[in-house]
């Protein structure tokens, strides 16, 4: 395993869509790093979207929403749009109960559902 | 003669099977047909843990309040505190109704907050703490998601401090306090009366963090010196 400064989350290409599975702790160089990557590689390869899977994520807090929200709000300047699947029932709950708003982006049950609603099929 | 299969075994009666009672002595080997008064403190620790295990297993809706009785009668506790003794909620006319006031059940634990990386750690012993005391799923998440925030708030603002877990209950209720304490820069009053106004968002979010924390808890409360530093005490409640 990689110490921990050097890890990095793996950004996945399927089919018009990038998809990124938060599996390890975000930190502020790591969700920086993130932000900016997705932005090039919107930009660069011309996708439609961006999936951010937090299936594995147990505990959302505020910092963690705000930086969800950030690289929503970056991806849409852009031109993409930015979903975000898994979000655990508890979760879910603890968010509205914390009133935080993630308006950025937005949401779907399930990667099948959020490329269903990025490209659906004709 | 009160040997610990006695007593306990009284405890647990109307809870516990026979069987099973059996089957928990059996694990105790030896000190299940030991008299009470000749048992070490060791021993007796030894006994609560395997009881607690066994009690949370087989009986998870009466759990706090059996494993409340066993500390007792293995005298790892005092007796309730006597009536009109002042409550943590008065509100509740816990005293008034001759309630214990709340006791300790388990070490009370401090986790160091000295960096990022002990955030995700302090999150996960708040979490481990609220599901042995058999808070619901989602009040662990709460418990684990305000513990974040709170260290968070240490790591960002005053570089480092301390966040302790303190398991008690009563006999109507199961409590876990959190208190996350740091000597940094402390917060104005001005300042704090605008974050929980809403009006105040730092670059970081502390102003968020900490509005989060307080709706997410049952009750909170907080202590902050300009110069001297912050302590947020708060409360989860769980049903028994």
């Amino acid at each position: 395993m990689k110490p921990r400064d050097e890890q990095e989350l793996p950004i996945i290409r399927i089919r018009d869509c990038l998809l990124v599975s938060i599996q390890i702790e975000l930190h502020d160089r790591l969700a920086l790093e993130l932000q900016t990557a997705l932005a090039e590689r919107v930009r660069s390869q011309g996708v439609r979207g961006v999936i951010l899977d937090v299936t594995w994520v147990e505990v959302i807090d505020s910092y963690i929403t705000r930086i969800l929200n950030d690289i929503g709000k970056s991806v849409r300047f852009m031109g993409a749009d930015c979903y975000i699947v898994g979000i655990r029932p508890a979760v879910a709950m603890t968010l509205v109960e914390m009133g935080v708003e993630l308006d950025a982006v937005s949401t779907a049950l399930s990667l099948d559902a959020a490329l269903e609603k990025l490209e659906p099929r004709r | 003669m009160r040997t610990v299969e006695s007593e306990i075994g009284s405890i647990l009666a109307g809870s516990i099977s026979e069987i099973t009672q059996r089957s928990i002595f059996r694990r105790l080997g030896g000190m299940a047909r030991a008299q009470l008064q000749h048992l070490s403190t060791q021993d007796r620790h030894a006994i609560q843990a395997e009881l607690e295990s066994s009690v949370r297993l087989f009986a998870p809706a009466k759990s706090a309040q059996l494993i409340a009785s066993c500390a007792r009668a293995l005298a790892l506790l005092g007796a309730p505190a006597a009536a009109g003794a002042p409550a943590a909620h008065g509100d509740r006319g816990a005293a008034a109704a001759g309630m214990a006031a709340p006791i300790a059940i388990g070490k009370d634990q401090c986790l160091a907050i000295d960096g990022e990386k002990d955030i995700a750690s302090a999150r996960l012993e708040a979490w481990s703490e609220a599901v042995r005391l058999g808070l619901s799923k989602l009040t662990s998440v709460k418990v684990a998601t305000a513990v974040s925030e709170l260290a968070r708030n240490i790591v960002f603002y005053a570089g480092k401090g301390t966040i302790e877990l303190r398991p008690r209950q009563d006999l109507r209720e199961t409590r876990l306090e959190i208190v996350a304490a740091d000597e940094g820069a402390g917060i104005e009053p001005e300042k704090l009366d605008a974050i929980f106004a809403g009006t105040f968002r730092s670059e970081r979010g502390m102003g968020k963090g900490l509005v989060a924390v307080q709706k997410l808890v049952d009750e909170f409360q907080i202590d902050s010196r300009p110069g001297r530093g912050t302590r947020v005490s708060c409360v989860f409640r769980g049903a028994r």
